[in-house]
C-alpha cells in the first residue's frame, strides 16, 4: 500500500471536521447542512476503506457501498423533505423548524 | 349395507346426488348469473326447474327403492379416528320426506314467480328460496349427524336472509334476527349432543349411533334425548323457544309458506323421528317429548284464537299442528307423526299460498277485520282455501281428520294418567283449531266486501293465475291425503305399513276403540265448528266487526298478544341482558379500562412536556450541544486509554 493509513485517517479528521463545521457554522440554510452531513458519511467512509485496506479484510468495503446505498435514499428523501418545507414556510433556515417542542 | 350392483346402483346414486345438488346448483347459478346473464325470466324458470328436477330425481329414486341404503358421496371432514363423510342414508322416512319437501316446494316457487313478479330483488329471493331447499334435502337425507348439522345450520340461515328478506324496514330485520338468535338457543343442545355421542359411540353415523344405544346407562340417553329435544324445540318453535315463528311473518308469504310447510319448522320433528331408536328407549324423554307437544298445540291454538293478522293466525295454528307431530312422537307413534307431518304440508302450504293471494289481491292488508266478502270476488283462492281449512280444522275424512286422529288414537293407546291427559289436551286443542279455523273463514271469505276507505285499501285486485293455480294441486293433496294411511278398520294404511320397522310390532288399536275415538274427534270438530258459527256466521258477523274496532282487553288482550311470552322473556332475559351490558359498557369499559389508559397517556404526556420545556427546539443548538457531547467523549476515551 503507498499511502500509509496515518495519512487517510489524518485526511478522513479534516474532512470531518470541515463537515462538522459546515453543520454547524451554515444554520440559515438546511441544504447546506444535509452537504455537512454528507462529507461527514465520506469521511466515516474513507476510514472504513483505508483500514479494509490496512488489515487486508473485506468487510470495510462492503460496509463503504453499503453507506453509499443508504446515502442516496437519504439525500433523496432529505431533498424531498426540503422542497416541501420550503413550500410551506418560504425559507430553509432550520431553526424557523421548530414545532416539535410545543 | 351393501348397495345391488349394477346398472340399477349408480343410477339410484346419481338420482340421489342430484336430489341435493339441483337446488344447490340453482342457488348458486342464481347468485352468479342472475341479474346479469340472466334475464328475470331466466331466473325464474332455473329456480323453479331445480326444485323440479330435484322432485323428477326423488321419483327416480323412489321408482328403485327397495331397502334402507347408505351411499358414501365423497369424504368430507376425516382427522384421526373422527370421520363424517358426505353420506346419504335412504330409508322409508327420508324418502318420503323428500317426495314431500320437493313436491310442495316446487309449487311454492311456481307461486313464488307470481308473488315475487314486481319485486326488484328476485335474484337474491329465488337464491336463497333454492338453497333453503338443498339445506333442507341435506339434513332429511344425511346418513351422519355432521351433515344433518350442516343442513340444520343452512336451513337455519337461509330463514334468517328469507324472513329478514325486504330489511330496509327494521322491523323485519329484528324478526330475521330473532328466528335466528331463538333457534340457536336450540342448536347448542343439539351441537353438545353430537359431541357427546361421538365420545361415547366413536361414530356419527345415524344409523350405528341407532343400533348401538342399549350400551349405554339410561341417564345418559335421558340427557341425550333432553338435548335433541332441546334442538327441536329451537327449530320447530315448541313451547318455551316458540316466540320467533309468529314474527318469521315479514318474510314474503311464499317464505312463510316454505318455512311453515316444508323447511324449516319440520326439522325439529325430523330429528326426532330419525333418532327415536336410540332416545325413545327413555320413558322421561317420551314423556317430555309428549308433554312439550301438547303443551305447544293447546298454547297455538288458544293464541290462533284471538289474532287479527291472517298471517299470524297461521302462524300459531302451525306452532299448534307441529305440537300434535310432537305429541305423537312422544307417543311412539312415528309413522302417525310422519302422516300427520305430510298432510300437514300440503294443507298449511295451501293456506299460506291462499292467504298469499288474498293479502295481495287486497293491495297487503293482512287485518281480518278489513276484508270480507271474498268468497264471491276471489272465487279461485276461496275453493281451495276451504279445502284447506276444513283439512285444518279435521273435518271427518279430509286428510287432516285421519292424521290428527292418528296421533290421537296412539296416545290414547299409551294410556296412564299423564298420556289419558294428554289425550283430553289433544281434543280440547281440536275443539279450539276447529273454532279458529271457522272463525277465520268466516270473516276472510263471508260477509260483504267493505267498501268504506277506512276499512279497504281499494278494488280487489285480479289475480295472475300462476298464483291460483298451485294452489289445487295442494288442495286436492289435503282432501285426500287420508288415503295414504287409512285406519286398520277400512284396509291396512300404506303409510304404516311402509315406514314399518323389520322386526318391531306396533301395538294396534281394535278397531271398535279406534271407531269410537273417530266418533268423539268428528263430534269434537263439529261442535267447534257450530261454535264458531253461532258467534261468527250470519249477521252476528256484523257485531264481531263493530266489536274489532275497539282496542282489545282482558283475555282476549293476552292471547293476542301470544300469552304475553315476549313481554316476559323481555323482563326475564332481555332487560337484565341489556342491564349488564350497559353496565360492562359504560361502568367496566368506559368506566376503568378506558379511563385508567387514558389517564395513563396523559402521565405520559405530561412528562413529555415537562421533559420539552428544557429544549429549545433549535436544530442548530441541538447539533452544536451533540457535537459538544460527542467531543467530550472522545476526550474522555482519550484520557482512559492514554
Amino acid at each position: 500500500m503507498i499511502v500509509p493509513l496515518e495519512h487517510v485517517l489524518m485526511l478522513a479528521i479534516i474532512l470531518f471536521s470541515l463537515g462538522l463545521v459546515c453543520t454547524l457554522v451554515w444554520r440559515s440554510n438546511v441544504i447546506m447542512l444535509l452537504i455537512g452531513i454528507e462529507i461527514m458519511l465520506n469521511a466515516a467512509m474513507l476510514v472504513f476503506v483505508g483500514s479494509s485496506c490496512h488489515w487486508g479484510k473485506a468487510d470495510g468495503q462492503v460496509f463503504a457501498l453499503m453507506i453509499m446505498a443508504m446515502t442516496s435514499a437519504e439525500v433523496s428523501l432529505a431533498l424531498a423533505l426540503v422542497v416541501y418545507l420550503h413550500r410551506r414556510r418560504n425559507t430553509v433556515d432550520v431553526d424557523e423548524f421548530r414545532e416539535l417542542r410545543d | 349395507m351393501l348397495m345391488n350392483s349394477g346398472s340399477c346402483g349408480t343410477k339410484m346414486k346419481i338420482c340421489l346426488e342430484l336430489i341435493i345438488l339441483l337446488p344447490l346448483l340453482g342457488g348458486i347459478a342464481n347468485a352468479l348469473l342472475g341479474g346479469r346473464l340472466l334475464s328475470r325470466r331466466g331466473s325464474e324458470v332455473m329456480a323453479c326447474a331445480a326444485i323440479w328436477g330435484s322432485f323428477a330425481a326423488t321419483l327416480a329414486v323412489a321408482a328403485v327403492y327397495s331397502s334402507p341404503v347408505t351411499l358414501e358421496i365423497a369424504s368430507w371432514l376425516a382427522a384421526f379416528d373422527f370421520n363424517a363423510a358426505f353420506s346419504l342414508y335412504l330409508d322409508p322416512l327420508s324418502l318420503l320426506l323428500c317426495l314431500m319437501i320437493t313436491f310442495v316446494c316446487g309449487l311454492i316457487h311456481i307461486y313464488a314467480v307470481g308473488y315475487m313478479r314486481d319485486d326488484p330483488s328476485f335474484v337474491r329471493f329465488f337464491a336463497l328460496l333454492n338453497l333453503f331447499v338443498a339445506a333442507m334435502l341435506t339434513l332429511v337425507l344425511a346418513g351422519n349427524l355432521p351433515l344433518l348439522y350442516l343442513g340444520w345450520e343452512g336451513v337455519g340461515f337461509c330463514s334468517y336472509a328469507l324472513i329478514g328478506f325486504w330489511y330496509k324496514d327494521p322491523k323485519n330485520a329484528t324478526a330475521g334476527r330473532k328466528a335466528f338468535i331463538v333457534t340457536r338457543i336450540g342448536d347448542i343442545g343439539l351441537g353438545i349432543a353430537i359431541v357427546w355421542l361421538f365420545q361415547l359411540f366413536g361414530t356419527l353415523s345415524i344409523t350405528e349411533i341407532n343400533k348401538m344405544g342399549f350400551l349405554m346407562p339410561m341417564g345418559v340417553i335421558t340427557a341425550l334425548g333432553l338435548l335433541m329435544l332441546l334442538a327441536a324445540m329451537g327449530k320447530s318453535a315448541q313451547v318455551p323457544l316458540m316466540v320467533w315463528l309468529p314474527d318469521a311473518m315479514a318474510g314474503p308469504t311464499p317464505v312463510s309458506a316454505q318455512i311453515h310447510a316444508a323447511t324449516m319448522v319440520t326439522a325439529g320433528v325430523y330429528l326426532l323421528m330419525r333418532m327415536f331408536p336410540l332416545i325413545g328407549v327413555s320413558a322421561t324423554v317420551t314423556a317430555a317429548i309428549a308433554v312439550t307437544g301438547a303443551l305447544t298445540a293447546f298454547y297455538g291454538a288458544t293464541c290462533a284464537l284471538a289474532q287479527r293478522d291472517l298471517k299470524r293466525i297461521l302462524a300459531f295454528s302451525t306452532i299448534s299442528q307441529i305440537g300434535y307431530m310432537m305429541l305423537g312422537v312422544g307417543a311412539g307413534a312415528i309413522s302417525a307423526a310422519t302422516f300427520h307431518l305430510l298432510v300437514h304440508a300440503f294443507f298449511k302450504a295451501l293456506l299460506f299460498l291462499g292467504a298469499g293471494c288474498v293479502i295481495t289481491a287486497l293491495h297487503h292488508e293482512q287485518d281480518i277485520f278489513r276484508m270480507g266478502g271474498l268468497r264471491r270476488t276471489l272465487p279461485g283462492t276461496y275453493w281451495p282455501f276451504l279445502a284447506g281449512a276444513l283439512c285444518l280444522a279435521g273435518v271427518p275424512l279430509t286428510g287432516g281428520f285421519f292424521s290428527k286422529d292418528g296421533i290421537l288414537g296412539a296416545v290414547w293407546l299409551k294410556g296412564g294418567i299423564l298420556y289419558g291427559g294428554l289425550y283430553i289436551v289433544g281434543l280440547i286443542t281440536a275443539f279450539i283449531t276447529a273454532v279458529y279455523t271457522m272463525r277465520m273463514l268466516l270473516i276472510v271469505f263471508g260477509g260483504e266486501i267493505p267498501l268504506n276507505p277506512p276499512l279497504s285499501k281499494g278494488e280487489v285486485k285480479p289475480l295472475p293465475r300462476i298464483m291460483e293455480w298451485p294452489l289445487i294441486p295442494l288442495a286436492l293433496l289435503g282432501l285426500c291425503g287420508g288415503i295414504i294411511n287409512l285406519p286398520d278398520y277400512l284396509g291396512r294404511g300404506l303409510l304404516n305399513s311402509f315406514l314399518a320397522q323389520p322386526g318391531s310390532q306396533e301395538q294396534i288399536l281394535s278397531h271398535s276403540t279406534e271407531l269410537l275415538l273417530q266418533g268423539v274427534a268428528v263430534v269434537v270438530a263439529l261442535v267447534g265448528m257450530s261454535t264458531a258459527w253461532l258467534r261468527f256466521g250470519g249477521l252476528r258477523r256484523q257485531l264481531r266487526m263493530a266489536e274489532a274496532q275497539q282496542q282489545a282487553r282482558g283475555l282476549n288482550a293476552f292471547l293476542l298478544n301470544g300469552w304475553r311470552v315476549d313481554a316476559l322473556y323481555g323482563l326475564l332475559f332481555i332487560r337484565p341482558y341489556v342491564w349488564l351490558s350497559s353496565l360492562l359498557w359504560q361502568r367496566i369499559d368506559e368506566g376503568c379500562i378506558d379511563d385508567s389508559l387514558d389517564s395513563m397517556a396523559s402521565l405520559l404526556g405530561r412528562c413529555g412536556q415537562w421533559l420539552g420545556s428544557w429544549g429549545q427546539g433549535r436544530v442548530s443548538l441541538s447539533l452544536i450541544s451533540m457535537a459538544a457531547g460527542a467531543a467530550l467523549m472522545i476526550v474522555w476515551l482519550a484520557w482512559m486509554v492514554l
